[in-house]
């Protein structure tokens, strides 16, 4: 329903109310109800419209963040100058219509007041349906978001060229050596497996996600054969440091990808984290070809990789990548 | 016979053509390669009818390649993904297996290649400009004693037009190729190399100043001082962009 069409319901609704009840009050006196409507109507219709802008009252004063203290005086307030108003008008008419069509002022007077405070209570719940259900709809949104930025993150952790690479290498190897075809199946089954599970998480240990790196290096290895090699030295005050999970591993893509991949002979991809002082530092170095096709500037992961130790760190960790004579290095420093 | 070259930086993926390309008795093997540059000389050596090429290597990728060949064999790419690539491979019927592929799509493309050996065919040196979907990374230079070298663009300061080649400008040495240059500049990104001149292309981020030379023509002047002559069209194009 749109705002104005409600604007008309509200009016009509406490017209209606206003109306009733003071023809009922003066068909008390013998008046018949058509002289009593025709009495009441002018005054019934203002108090509608006074009711009506009792809404800026509740939108001004909302219950959740105003003292009942507070809702009550205004509440009581506007409803005793609302109900004034109303039963001013109704004076200033009957004076011209008929004395004799006199009601009780006292009685209408607290009639006026109660309208009133119906309607505002009215008001209130509705203010309220409309919040509860506007929060709901940012609980859905937010959902959705978070879940298309799971699959997004999971779609970048994936390169395409990767997973249809490695199933070409499954592919060749069942003419020639058809076991390790089963166990280049089963590495590419469990990767996926952990990055999903991983990915899901908040926080992971450092061990855990070198436990992902290797199994990607593994799938890698049987790709590249001999071209690549690596190392991977972290200590176990290291290995049970919290990082955010799939941090490590498209850096370690990339090492692959723009490293050692650009490399005729390969080379060796060396992966090294320590923990002193409080202070985890993580150091990714590869050898790169300088006059290799892709490069220019920071790329996606890089930047992606930063962004997120941004975040979890509040602004603490240290990520540093730079290309010196043909080797590509990144440093992490995350305050623990 | 028809004769063929593997190139792949993967073993696995250089096996499973080899030992599918086994089963066809009209298939003979001749090389093997590993990266671009193994190909370009083994093209040379043994003047292939046939060139299965991958895309993604070391040093040179599959275009360059293309574009350094002396001879035109039949290509097929054989590729992991590239749906832009692949557009362009249809566009010019040129022929393609998408990794993994099966033997029976393998089989279909050798059938295709076998109308095709023998008779003229359109030489592929020209296609790579336009089979590669983003602008040009670096240039790749053939010199006359077959060796080749790769100039990535960040290291241009310039490249000059003579005659039908260019002469590319880089920290004090030039290099000669035979290109005319509005191809390179069409394969180019504008966004970082501008034709300044008739006769110039510039690589913006070197632009240290521009003065007026005379009236109408101006100069740019390079980070190392070198003097660069601005055409007022270039101007035009310099100010857009800047």
């Amino acid at each position: 329903m749109r705002r104005g069409e409600l604007a008309l319901y509200a009016i009509g609704a406490l017209t209606a109310a206003a109306l009733a009840s003071s023809v009922f009050l003066l068909s008390t006196k013998g008046i018949s109800a058509t002289v009593a409507i025709a009495a009441a109507f002018p005054p019934s219709l203002l108090l509608g419209c006074i009711g009506l802008a009792s809404h800026y009252l509740c939108r001004a004063m909302p219950i959740q963040s105003s003292s009942r203290g507070s809702i009550a005086a205004s509440v009581v307030g506007s409803a005793a100058a609302a109900s004034g108003l109303w039963v001013l008008t109704w004076k200033s008419w009957i004076a011209i219509l008929d004395r004799r069509l006199a009601p009780d002022y006292t009685l209408l007077f607290g009639l006026g007041v109660l309208l009133y405070v119906a309607t505002v209570a009215v008001q209130y719940l509705v203010l309220e349906i409309d919040i509860s259900r506007e929060a709901e709809e940012a609980a859905l949104r937010y959902r959705v978001l978070a879940r298309e930025a799971e699959l997004r993150a999971f779609k970048a952790q994936v390169d395409p060229h990767f997973l249809f690479n490695s199933l070409n290498a499954v592919a060749s190897l069942c003419g020639s050596r058809p076991n390790d075809a089963r166990q280049m199946a089963q590495h590419l089954a469990d990767f996926f497996r952990l990055i999903l599970r991983l990915g899901a998480l908040e926080r992971i240990t450092l061990a855990e996600e070198l436990d992902l790196v290797t199994r990607y290096l593994a799938i890698e290895k049987v790709r590249f054969g001999d071209r690549l090699k690596t190392r991977i030295d972290v200590d176990d005050a290291a290995g049970q440091c919290l990082v955010p999970p799939l941090l490590l591993q498209p850096l370690v893509e990339n090492a692959v990808r723009h490293g050692v991949a650009s490399m005729v002979e390969g080379g060796t991809i060396d992966i090294e984290a320590t923990l002193r002082d409080g202070m985890l530092r993580i150091l990714i170095d590869n050898p790169a070809d300088p006059d290799r096709a892709d490069h220019r500037g920071e790329g996606i992961g890089l930047q992606n990789a930063r962004g997120r130790l941004h975040t979890v760190s509040e602004g603490r960790a240290v990520m540093n990548a730079a290309e010196t004579e043909g080797r590509f290095r990144v440093s992490i420093e995350l305050p623990r | 016979m028809i004769r063929t070259i593997i190139v792949d930086d993967e073993p696995l993926a250089r096996d499973v053509l080899r030992e599918y390309l086994a089963a066809d008795e009209d298939i003979d093997i001749v090389a093997e390669c590993a990266n671009g540059f193994e190909a370009v000389k083994a093209v040379a050596e043994h003047d292939p009818d046939l060139l299965l090429l991958d895309i993604q290597m070391p040093k040179l990728d599959g275009f360059e390649v293309l574009e350094l060949l002396d001879r035109s064999p039949v290509v097929v790419f054989v590729t992991a993904h590239d749906e832009y690539a692949l557009r362009a491979f249809e566009v010019h019927a040129l022929d393609y297996l998408l990794k993994p592929f099966s033997h029976e799509r393998l089989r279909a493309v050798l059938e295709r290649v076998k109308q095709q050996t023998g008779r003229e065919h359109t030489p592929v040196a020209g296609l790579a400009a336009s089979l590669r979907a983003k602008p040009l990374q670096r240039i790749v230079v053939k010199h006359d004693d077959g060796t080749i070298q790769v100039i990535p663009l960040a290291r241009i300061d310039y490249v000059e037009a003579d005659d039908d080649a260019i002469v590319i400008h880089t920290a004090g040495t030039t290099l000669r190729k035979q290109q005319p240059i509005g191809d390179l500049a069409r394969e180019l990104d504008p966004d970082r190399f501008v034709r300044v001149h008739r006769s110039v292309l510039l690589n913006i981020e070197r632009i240290e100043k521009i003065e007026l030379y005379a009236k109408d023509s101006r100069v740019a002047i390079l980070r190392d001082g070198t003097r660069v002559p601005v055409s007022r069209t270039g101007y035009a194009r310099l100010r857009e962009l800047l």
